[in-house]
């Protein structure tokens, strides 16, 4: 059995992912280069990955959810 | 048995039945929104792609899964259709991986008789100069339908030796995803006959379609690129099944490296397939999207200042070759899987360097993906790149050699014995070695500007397919025949055929070569006799069609010799893998008892050592 | 234990220990590495697109579109992800009535989302909008609508998805344990969000806007 997420962090890495795009919004107002954009992105994306997608259980979770 | 319980025979009814319903929505759809009824590409587009969705429902291979939207579970079923004669499973929608391998692998034979015949006719066409009796439109349609219906059959053949083989030879019960795996193989059936009508329309570009041509000529390119498009679906989910398959169902005692060498050919191209595929898929979505609603991806547009600011011919060569060179080597790695299986077995002696042939595989597959410009050299993209894509090509010869050692190495001091298999095995090897030769050849930029679209890339790449692909297709054919059927095929007849087909395959593949160094171009329908190709050009067609006479023969054989056979038994190769320690053919189930690994898997000639062990299997 | 060339085999007919229910436990860790092989599939085709972006448009012009569209969007699209996650939340600790609420709400972020994308993006109904661009006239406009329509392709499908799950969830399908379904969507409905967060900035924010008159 995989230890059970709660609602409250959900909604903290949901606010960190909004502040991480209004970064963006303010970056590309600013002009900083492509590459910098990409790379919040993949952060972003990071997040995503493991908190929503939860990837680990790829190679942790032995069966149950 | 009424005929319209066939599986097959419904999915067809399904498919006009689609293509009817999907013009007609096109055609209501463009009246309501005030456009003229009729615009060939945008109606044939909407009924084909309604007509791939009708041959699967029909042919059920969705049945399940909308099933299960429901809530409605499905279990398995095993063994023949109830009611209906054993060979009926065939013609339908079955989830046993042996029934899928069967039916990947009759297919391939059956596009690869399809191509090969289209080869014929424009070979006909070019055994003399002059306009004989295929105007050059009708040649080109007829060329470049050979090269997709022939490369259709090696990717389905692929799909006959991984589907066939990997289970058993993992010693799992099924693949891991059995629906999905039949999903996989019947989308294949639409997309062919897809392919099969742009005939009637026509098409002229060879099989690499660019752009702009492809975007000018008959409406027979949108049902080229959906066809394409669905048969890398398949690729797709097919490899994803594959490569679970290898990762989560092997038996204990088997870690990866005691994997069958094959198995590390096969999850090689799984992965290019199950990646690079996209690529294409896409490039030809966006040709397709760009004829029916002018979408401008590749064709340049010119403002009023003389800037483009449409799209670029070149982005789609990009997009074409990313997968496309990957998909060579999607090609030919299973084949060299095969020799690299079949050789210790005849040689009765170890594989040479087990590891280094299984990195190899997973090498050039990765190698792989960085050397598509090799392709472009002539193509005007930025003159550095090719000396980029030229070490990157060239080093893909590292990998290719490791596994030519290794079979030398594995041949060195064997007691070698000759049946077909391993005839045509050697073959293979020989035919490979003409085309891996010519590569480097290719890929030096500087020569490559001379030879590039001339009949020495004909040369190369037919050499290559053949001696990665059709020859040990064959030899696996040969090789696996007692497995699947039970009985040995005819071995007069088998040699008959190999002695016809390699002699024949050699004169063909250096005469195309040699045709191309003196000038002849590829894809065209005439030629000047000043070339002095002519005798050249009658060789290669008079060798094609004794490699196609060769392959009827091997047909012949395998149909009479299911029926007249000698029995076979278990093992007559005295093989170590898993699958020959079961009966032949393999029943229904095929592993009575999950096996374990003991051993290393290719010890062949060493005293003591073992391999699989069958729990409670008696008394040996 | 028996040589390697061994022969005899008993003629079993049936496979008894896969009739097991402890196949669920396997069944689903195949079941995560298929779904994310996909995935990561999809990631070449959406590359693909990336990179046919950043080949025709280079990496210093974009179209010009609507800023405030496409903050909005994407910031609906990612409270998506979160009624996603909070309604695998609930699923998990077995509360069926919060995971029908989560998991209907992502549905309608995902509607809006869509909308946003048509009616503003592409104009779909001029009466209510006037879109910038049309997918034939030039390479940002063919490009934008393939890199939207493409994913709006994905975001219908998960839509549908979330309609089945929903409903299969209504009839008691999915226990805490057991609940493949759910997971299923969940992480492909975050797949599309990933996809996403890459296309943002490379349709809105990378490069500067340029003006193409209608010819
Ligand atoms: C030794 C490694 C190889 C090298 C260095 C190599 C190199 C090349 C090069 C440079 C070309 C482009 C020629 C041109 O169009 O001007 C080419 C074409 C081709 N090669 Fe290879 N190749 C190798 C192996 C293979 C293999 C294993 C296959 C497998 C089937 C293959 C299939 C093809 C095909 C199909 C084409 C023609 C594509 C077309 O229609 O234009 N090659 N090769
Ligand atoms: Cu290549």
């Amino acid at each position: 059995m995989l230890k059970q997420s709660g609602y409250g962090i959900v909604i903290v890495i949901g606010l960190v992912l909004a502040a991480l795009t209004v970064l963006e919004y303010f970056m590309a107002i600013n002009h900083i280069g492509a590459a910098l954009l990409m790379l919040v992105a993949t952060l972003k994306a990071i997040l995503v990955i493991y908190f929503f997608m939860h990837v680990s259980r790829l190679w942790t979770a032995e069966g149950g959810h | 048995m009424r005929i319209g319980s066939l599986g097959l025979v419904r999915g067809l009814v399904g498919y006009f039945a689609g293509l009817i319903v999907g013009m007609a929505v096109v055609v209501i759809l463009r009246l309501a929104l005030g456009m003229s009824a009729w615009d060939q590409e945008a109606v044939w587009v909407g009924g084909l792609i309604s007509a791939i969705i009708g041959f699967l429902l029909g042919v059920g291979a969705m049945s399940d899964w909308l099933k299960w939207t429901r809530g409605i579970e499905t279990p398995l079923h095993h063994g023949p259709p109830a009611g209906k004669p054993a060979w009926t499973r065939y013609f339908g929608v079955d989830y046993n991986h042996k029934v899928i391998g069967i039916q990947y692998g009759v297919t391939g034979l059956f596009l690869l008789v399809v191509g090969g015949s289209f080869a014929l006719v424009f070979r006909t066409e070019l055994a003399d100069t002059g306009i004989s009796f295929l105007q050059p439109g009708t040649y080109n349609t007829f060329l470049s339908m050979h090269a997709w219906v022939a490369l259709a059959s090696i990717l389905l053949g692929v799909g006959g030796i991984a589907n066939y083989l990997v289970p058993l030879m993992i010693g799992a019960e099924d693949m891991a995803f059995p629906r999905l795996n039949a999903f996989a193989y019947w989308i294949n059936v639409p997309a062919i006959v897809t392919l099969l009508i742009s005939m009637l329309f026509g098409w002229d570009s060879g099989w690499t379609a660019y752009p702009p041509l492809s975007l000018l000529g008959p409406v027979g390119y949108q049902m080229v690129f959906l066809a394409i498009f669905t048969i890398g679906l398949s690729s797709i989910l097919g490899s994803l099944n594959l490569i679970v398959t290898m990762l989560m169902m092997r038996p204990k005692g088997m870690t990866l490296f005691r994997m069958p060498i094959l198995c590390w050919a096969i999850l090689a191209t799984s992965i290019i397939q199950l990646t690079a595929t996209q690529l294409i898929g896409q490039a030809f979505l966006m040709l397709s999207f760009e004829r029916s609603l002018g979408m401008p991806f590749f064709k340049p547009i010119y403002d009023a200042a003389g800037v483009n600011i449409g799209g670029q011919p070149i982005l789609f060569q990009h997009l074409f070759w990313f997968y496309s060179h990957p998909a060579v080597y999607v090609f030919v790695l299973p084949g060299l899987g095969v020799i690299s299986e079949l050789l210790p077995v005849f040689a009765r002696k170890p594989l040479f360097g087990y590891r280094w042939v299984a990195l190899s595989s997973l090498a050039i597959a990765l190698v792989g993906f960085l050397v598509w410009g090799h392709h472009m050299f002539t193509s005007g993209y930025q003159p550095y790149l090719r000396v980029v894509f030229m070490i990157s090509t060239l080093l893909v010869a590292v990998p290719t050699g490791v596994k030519f050692f290794s079979w030398l190495g594995t041949l060195w001091g064997g007691r070698l014995i000759f049946p077909t298999p391993m005839l045509f095995t050697l073959g293979a090897i020989s035919v490979f070695l003409i085309g891996g030769l010519s590569g480097p050849i290719l890929a030096t930029a500087a020569t490559d500007l001379f030879l590039h679209d001339t009949y020495f890339v004909v040369g190369h790449f037919h050499a290559t397919i053949f001696g990665g692909f059709v020859f040990p297709f064959f030899a696996a054919i040969y090789y696996w025949y007692p497995k699947i059927t039970g009985r040995m095929y005819n071995e007069t007849l088998g040699k008959l055929h190999f002695w016809l087909m390699t002699p024949g395959f050699w004169l063909m593949s250096l005469a195309q070569m040699t045709a191309g160094t003196m000038g002849m171009r590829r894809r065209i329908a005439d030629y000047d006799p000043a070339l002095g190709v002519q005798n050249v050009q009658l060789l290669v067609t008079i060798a094609g069609f004794v490699i196609a006479f060769s392959i009827l023969i091997m047909i012949y054989n395998l149909f009479t010799s299911a029926e007249i056979g000698v029995l076979a038994g278990n093992n007559p190769w005295r093989s170590r893998s898993p699958e020959w320690q079961i009966p032949s053919p393999v029943p229904e189930h095929s592993y009575a008892r999950p096996i374990s690994i003991v051993g290393e898997p290719y010890d062949y000639g060493l005293a003591g050592s073992s391999y699989v062990a069958m729990a409670g299997a008696g008394d040996d | 234990m028996a040589a390697i060339t061994t022969a005899a085999q008993p003629t079993a007919l049936h496979h008894d220990t896969h009739a097991g229910h402890d196949n669920y436990a396997a069944q689903l860790r195949m079941n995560r590495l298929g779904l994310w092989l996909f995935f990561i599939s999809e990631a070449f085709l959406f590359g693909g697109l990336l990179a046919t972006r950043f080949f025709l448009w280079g990496a210093d012009t974009r179209p010009e579109l609507d800023q405030t569209i496409g903050l909005i969007v994407t910031s609906v699209l990612l409270i998506s992800s979160v009624s996603m996650r909070l309604a695998e939340t609930a699923i998990e600790r077995g509360n069926r009535r919060a995971f029908s609420i989560f998991i209907l709400l992502t549905a309608l972020f995902g509607l809006i989302f869509l909308a946003g994308v048509m009616v503003f993006e592409w104009g779909l109904f001029p009466s209510i909008y006037q879109g910038h661009l049309t997918p034939w006239d030039n390479k940002y406009g063919a490009v934008v609508f393939a890199m939207t329509g493409m994913h709006a392709l994905h975001v219908i499908s998960g839509i549908v998805f979330i309609l089945i799950v929903w409903n299969l969830a209504r009839k008691g399908s999915f226990s805490p344990e057991r609940h493949w379904g759910v997971e299923s969507c969940a992480i492909y409905w975050h797949y599309v969000d990933v996809v996403w967060i890459f296309f943002y900035p490379a349709l809105y924010l990378i490069g500067n806007a340029v003006h193409i008159a209608a010819h």
